[in-house]
């Protein structure tokens, strides 16, 4: 074999290679791109937020390493490592998910060997379900604290919501929250098929807003603060009224579907309603 | 200097050196009695890769997988070395992970030497108790009513059922082989209540029926031989009665003396000194 024909057939694999990753990978976020595109924004001290590609991700930085909420897509490793490394020399001991969803545990498989990763049993029980590579091997069902160069982060269940296992990491020196998908833009997204539920929602956010916190990092989109969570759960809880009581008067399918899609953004062709709207009429009206 | 004086000085420095290491390096004392400087422990298999170290402080279970291996209870700090060696005794896996099944220093005495190799899990309360006492080699990660390990696909679940011999006593359950490895709250001493860290009587036999549901066969206790199931329910109905026969006796207005002598005639667990010295506290804790 001549060497260019080496060099040809082994771009030609490799193509082929990135082409199968990008599909088999393909993210379920609003974000497609295959290039990262991240921002680190600095919140308080020693945490920073990289926002960008698939969830916000946390990173907290101690003198005996980084603590690290949720890990994009796999496409975003390299890119979440430089941005650390902008900031700190620290490696990343501990990699907290949120919830099991890829555009949140992408990365998961390169933090692994050298990193502790934590999530709820739930989350780890659908990530085995769905195949998903990177499943971390230390679970909790109630709460985990994790203490490292003394300082504390502390990570909760409070019930069901986006899924049945979302998990919200809590900085108790620096009152602030990262809430997961339990607070993720204007309107939720009920993944049924991962165990969640809008009945429960309202009350998971309840537990949650008894912490003690200013700062609010949602799972998706800008930094909040507390009061934002509040007028999060009330329209989590407008939307199951309003759903409800058109279940009650036996609207149609349709003339729900156009509501959810007026008022609440819930795109026919989005992942709200894909994956949201028909569990949602089924839990409602039981 | 002639050589032979040398040698005896040097020989001489040598034991006086020894004896000063002996000195400072003296281990805590056992509440077991266990005084030895020098580990004294043997390994037994329990079951299919699942082994057990026996001798000073408490039981130490070593589950083997094939990325790792994971270590339940780490006896005392001079007994750190001996753990390791027993362990490569029987596997060339590192030890990964090291659960704590409450704060005392016979369960917990190797923490130190493992923390940076390992992941080293206890419930919070357990973790609140060893800073509270100024414990070295405290975790990093804590947990209030579940864990569960992954490792090498085998699965090692860890539980909080309440109160007993402390506020933070963890039972670690490996599924798949219907073992249970109790810690202190199954100490084979019977029962010990540790009220400066939290220990209840009063709930101690509720926190064993919610151990009771869990599917298991035999039983690894905190201290004392591998045992049968029947065995932590033998000790659950004995942690039952014990506070249910004081209250009584308080009630009849007998005597300290009297119910003391209930405990020593009764015999097996209930002829725990540990009881018997705790009676003022355990009164005063039954009393409300």
């Amino acid at each position: 074999m001549s060497r260019a024909l080496v060099v040809r057939l082994s771009a030609t694999f490799l193509a082929l290679g990135c082409a199968w990753v990008a599909y088999t990978q393909a993210p379920q976020g609003k974000q497609q791109t295959k290039q990262a595109s991240n921002k680190l924004n600095k919140i308080t001290d020693d945490l920073y937020e990289i926002e960008g590609d698939g969830g916000n991700v946390a990173v907290y930085i101690t003198s005996e390493g980084v603590i690290v909420v949720d890990d994009k897509f796999e496409y975003d490793f390299n890119d979440i490592m430089a941005k650390i490394k902008s900031v700190t020399t620290q490696p990343v001991k501990y990699v907290l998910n949120t919830h099991h969803h890829a555009d949140h545990t992408g990365s998961n498989e390169h933090f692994l060997p050298t990193a502790e990763i934590i999530s709820t049993a739930n989350a780890r029980k659908n990530m085995i379900e769905g195949k998903q590579p990177g499943a971390p091997r230390v679970v909790f069902t109630d709460e985990t604290d994790v203490y490292l160069g003394g300082k504390q982060v502390q990570m909760k269940y409070f019930g069901r919501g986006h899924t049945n296992g979302d998990a919200m990491v809590y900085f108790p020196a620096l009152r602030t929250l990262h809430t997961g998908d339990l607070v993720a833009g204007t309107s939720p997204l009920i993944d049924y098929s991962g165990g969640g539920s809008l009945k429960e929602w309202a009350a998971t956010l309840d537990g949650a807003m008894k912490l003690d916190f200013d700062t609010m990092i949602p799972g998706h989109g800008p930094v909040g603060r507390k009061a934002d969570m509040l007028t999060y759960r009330n329209n989590v809880e407008k939307l199951r009224m309003e759903v409800t009581g058109m279940l009650r008067q036996n609207k149609s399918r349709d003339d729900i579907a156009k509501v959810v899609q007026d008022k609440y953004g819930w795109a026919p062709t989005g992942l709200q309603f894909q994956r949201g709207f028909d569990g949602m009429l089924a839990e409602l009206k039981r | 200097m002639s050589r032979t004086l040398l040698v005896r000085l040097s020989a001489v420095l040598i034991v006086l050196a020894g004896a000063w290491v002996a000195y400072t390096q003296a281990p805590p004392q056992g509440k077991d009695g266990k005084q030895a400087k020098q580990p004294n422990n043997t390994i037994n298999k329990v079951a299919e890769d699942l082994y057990v170290i026996i001798g000073d402080g408490g039981n130490s279970s070593v589950y083997v997988t094939n990325q790792g291996v994971i270590l339940v209870d780490d006896k005392f700090e001079y007994d750190g070395q001996d753990i390791v060696d027993k362990v490569k005794s029987v596997t060339n896996q590192p030890i990964k992970y090291v659960l704590n099944t409450h704060l005392h220093g016979d369960h917990t005495g190797s923490n130190e030497r493992f923390l940076p190799t390992a992941e080293i899990i206890a419930t919070k309360n357990a973790r609140d108790n060893m800073v509270k006492n100024k414990a070295p080699g405290v975790m990093r990660v804590v947990f209030t009513d579940e864990t569960d390990i992954f490792l090498g696909g085998k699965e090692v679940r860890m539980k909080y059922y309440g109160r007993g011999h402390t506020n933070g006593d963890a039972v670690v359950y490996f599924p798949a082989l219907r073992i249970l490895a109790s810690g202190d709250i199954g100490a084979n001493n019977g029962p010990n209540v540790d009220y400066a860290n939290g220990g209840s009587m009063k709930e101690w036999g509720a926190t064993l029926d919610g151990v009771l549901k869990l599917d298991f066969d035999t039983v690894i206790p905190g201290h004392g031989p591998v045992s049968k199931r029947q065995y932590l329910i033998d000790y659950r109905d004995v942690a039952t009665k014990l506070p249910a026969t004081v209250i009584s006796m308080v009630r009849e207005g007998k005597s300290k003396d009297d119910i003391a002598k209930v405990f020593t005639t009764n015999g097996g667990l209930w002829a725990n000194p540990n009881v018997v010295n705790k009676l003022d506290q355990i009164m005063a804790e039954l009393k409300n």
